[in-house]
């Protein structure tokens, strides 16, 4: 059978086997559980201790209980991964045997943080290097040990970047005679009125 | 014949070794069980001279002995449990140190119960090749160039993670969408492998 919010291949066999574990948790203590697992996807700490509260009426054991937030963080960060609206997550849910009540609710706390969700999925894709801030200095050599009346300004950049492997930042400088600085600001320009197009 | 492979080095240090030839029986088995102890903590952990320096104490001999004992009693427990031999092998050759019956069943037993022990540490002590930690994927469209404008390129863009020796490294890779068809092709003829013949008679063999 084919999910959609599984990217429209099969279910994994552990999300099926779990179901069943998230049916014993009562539809009200289930919403306050994604609403955990929300934060902790959306980038804030996870407490650990009112989700071990809100399990123990269930009778968990502690390897359900960390089960039951694995498979609560595949079924939303896959739904929005492939962009799932909360009515056919719902169904499909409701298909793999989960309860409607806890269907529902699980899928009202999603379509409210659809959209952030998304954005902070977008925000860790792969990105091998981001450029942090530029900073210039425009000199003017008077002589130098070639010519003795030099007179030519000059840029100096410094490129901080974000190294994508590592995390750190690593400063690129850069020193470039004014025409040529020209040349490269006249392409910049031009690749910034191509990205504009797309926007 | 000696089973324990040519390194006699250890042979004559266990022999030499004072607190393993206390005369008296009581002492012997107690001293073999603490340097039993000990040598086992050895490969467990490491080096602990306070240990040693205690159990020195305790039995009354040398902190030089005891260290001496224990490193002898673990060449001796590595090498049986690497060659995993058996019993009558390891009596064979511990009977040339000359100590009595009861210290060779002593020792015998300490070999029986950690081999399983020490073979698990040692398997760990071959080297690794890095292994895969997860893969991040992009796929990007190249749309212009400095060179060339109206463009439409397609490339995917791979970061490998592996794990070498605790440490994580990563590779980042980029292809285009036909020769990643070409990889997956690839990579799935070699899982494919697995359900010839051939390998279904290794695997079975080896089971």
């Amino acid at each position: 059978m084919r999910f959609r919010f599984c990217g429209d291949l099969d279910c994994p066999d552990w999300v099926l086997a779990e179901i069943s574990t998230l049916a014993k948790i009562s539809s009200v203590k289930l919403k306050l559980i994604c609403a955990q697992v929300l934060r902790d996807l959306l980038g804030d700490a996870i407490e650990y201790e009112k989700i071990l509260k809100l399990t123990s009426d269930a009778k968990l054991e502690s390897g359900d209980v960390k089960a039951t937030i694995a498979v609560l963080s595949f079924i939303l960060s896959s739904a929005a991964k492939h962009n799932v609206d909360s009515e056919s997550l719902s169904s499909e849910l409701q298909q793999l045997g989960l309860p409607k009540e806890h269907a529902s609710g699980l899928c009202r706390s999603y379509e409210e943080k659809q959209s952030s969700l998304q954005d902070s999925l977008r925000a860790c894709s792969l990105r091998l290097s981001q450029l942090g801030s530029v900073r210039w200095r425009v000199d003017y050599t008077l002589s130098s040990s070639e010519l003795r009346e030099v007179n030519e300004p000059l840029v100096h950049l410094v490129f901080n970047l974000r190294d994508g492997e590592r995390g750190g930042m690593a400063a690129v400088p850069i020193a470039i005679s004014a025409d040529k600085f020209r040349v490269l600001l006249a392409e910049l320009k031009q690749a910034q009125a191509l990205m504009n197009t797309l926007l | 014949m000696c089973g324990i492979a040519g390194k006699s080095s250890c042979l004559p240090v266990l022999w030499k070794n004072t607190a393993l030839s206390q005369e008296n029986p009581v002492l012997q088995s107690a001293a073999v069980g603490e340097l039993g102890r000990l040598a086992v903590e050895l490969l467990r952990r490491g080096a602990a001279p306070r240990a040693c320096e205690a159990a020195a104490r305790k039995l009354n001999i040398g902190a030089d002995t005891v260290q001496h004992g224990v490193e002898g009693l673990t060449y001796l427990l590595t090498e049986s449990s690497k060659l995993m031999i058996s019993e009558i092998d390891f009596q064979d050759s511990i009977h040339v140190l000359g100590f009595s019956d009861e210290l060779n069943k002593l020792l015998l037993q300490l070999y029986l119960d950690n081999r399983k022990e020490i073979r698990s540490i040692l398997s760990e002590l071959a080297p690794k090749l890095p292994s895969y930690h997860s893969l991040e994927w992009r796929l990007d469209v190249q749309l212009a160039s400095r060179s060339l404008r109206q463009q439409i390129k397609p490339a995917v863009t791979l970061k490998l993670h592996l794990n070498q020796d605790e440490d994580q490294i990563a590779q980042v890779l980029q292809t285009d969408p036909s020769t990643l068809l070409h990889l997956i092709q690839q990579l799935e003829q070699a899982l494919g492998e697995m359900k010839t013949n051939h390998c279904r008679r290794i695997v079975r063999n080896m089971k």
